[in-house]
């Protein structure tokens, strides 16, 4: 759950930086724009050295600021196709789940000891936020293990992952351990 | 440990964030508001450095308008129209208690976003002219330039108290949002 947020932040702050190049090169090459076009109306030509380079140095930053405007556009793109996805798979893994636990009877307080368990806490952690004993929490995850037909926590939380991987969020629920 | 309030605090249930502004907007939006504070209050009008500001404020709307042909969706023309018929459309929906959010600029503050740039464009222009020999001296030029200042800093002005309304009517921080680039939408409200 870190990772993807993460990932985003890094690409966030990619952004940001074209952006900032994007503006300062975009100021750099209109100023030697304006710089080239008063010279040639002072009365300069093109074939000289000073004037040449100028225009050279434009027409080099104008190339760099329209190539970095298509990295930037690109980026922006793939952000919020990555934002759109997580919220899908999101909104889709909160169904499954929800399919997974009526499959198998879990009772309310059962369903929170799993979610929490599918997000990575410990037993003492669950027992401190739901206000209960350890052992309580311990007999809860022996019973939510067996009415899922799972052998412990990795095979539990490997029975969301496998419904992430083959790529079918539509399959009925794989468990066949139903009490 | 933390998980339990950070669901909350991510809001999945009352609101979620969604990405409205690009970098390239935002940086162009605050050094713009810059260089007109600077050229406003700080400069001495008749510098060289009064100058360059200005040429980098008229570079700033040059580029903004560049990349609202190119850009992507939230920043470019066609998201917000300059009509003042959908202005009006908006200001009756807002007069009878509509509160839908809209993602880009809301059709009034979008007729703002022209004024404003049209105005740091004259600005630019007629304070480039100063500079000329042709027009060096000449009065209506300096006129000009210093009644469309008026102007901007009326617009300015009127810009600030329409982000503070809209910011109190839809709850939406529309400062922050220019700042991290999200608005942070209610559950439930209605977008357009």
């Amino acid at each position: 759950m870190m990772l993807p947020k993460l990932f985003g932040k890094s690409r966030e702050r990619r952004a940001t930086v074209l952006a900032s190049l994007i503006l300062l090169q975009a100021l750099c090459a209109l100023f030697f724009i304006g710089d080239v076009i008063t010279d040639l109306g002072q009365g300069e030509h093109l074939d000289d050295l000073h004037l040449a380079l100028e225009a050279l140095a434009a027409v080099a930053l104008i190339g760099g600021v329209v190539f970095l405007m298509v990295e930037l556009r690109r980026l922006l793109s793939r952000l919020g196709d990555m934002d759109a996805g997580l919220r899908v798979a999101r909104g889709q893994m909160v169904q499954v789940m929800d399919r997974f636990f009526d499959d198998w009877n879990l009772t309310e307080s059962e369903r929170d000891v799993a979610m929490m368990i599918l997000k990575g806490l410990d037993n003492a952690t669950i027992a401190q936020v739901r206000n209960t004993a350890p052992g309580t929490v311990r007999a809860q995850g022996t019973r939510i293990y067996a009415k899922s037909g799972a052998h412990g926590r990795a095979q539990f939380l490997s029975l969301f992952m496998e419904e992430l991987m083959c790529g079918d969020f539509d399959a009925a629920p794989g468990a066949d351990g139903t009490p | 440990m933390s998980l339990p309030s950070e669901q909350t605090a991510g809001g999945r249930e009352s609101a979620r964030d969604v990405a409205v502004w690009d970098p390239l907007v935002r940086l162009i939006h605050w050094s713009l508001a810059l260089t007109i504070l600077l050229n406003g209050a700080i400069t001495d009008d008749e510098s060289k450095l009064h100058e360059w500001v200005g040429y980098v404020a008229l570079a700033l709307v040059g580029i903004r308008l560049v990349w609202a042909v190119c850009g992507p969706k939230n920043a470019r023309f066609g998201t917000f129209p300059p009509s003042p018929a959908r202005a009006v459309t908006y200001v009756r929906a807002v007069m009878t208690g509509d509160r839908s959010v809209h993602l880009s600029h809301n059709p009034l503050g979008a007729l703002m976003v022209y004024n404003l740039w049209l105005t740091v464009i004259a600005i630019g222009v007629t304070g480039y002219m100063m500079t000329t020999i042709r027009f060096f001296g000449t009065e209506w030029v300096e006129e000009a330039h210093e009644l469309i200042f008026n102007w901007l800093v009326l617009s300015v002005a009127l810009h600030v108290a329409g982000v503070a309304f809209d910011t109190w009517r839809t709850g939406i921080n529309l400062v922050r949002s220019m700042v991290v680039g999200r608005k942070r939408i209610p559950r439930g409200a209605r977008r357009k």
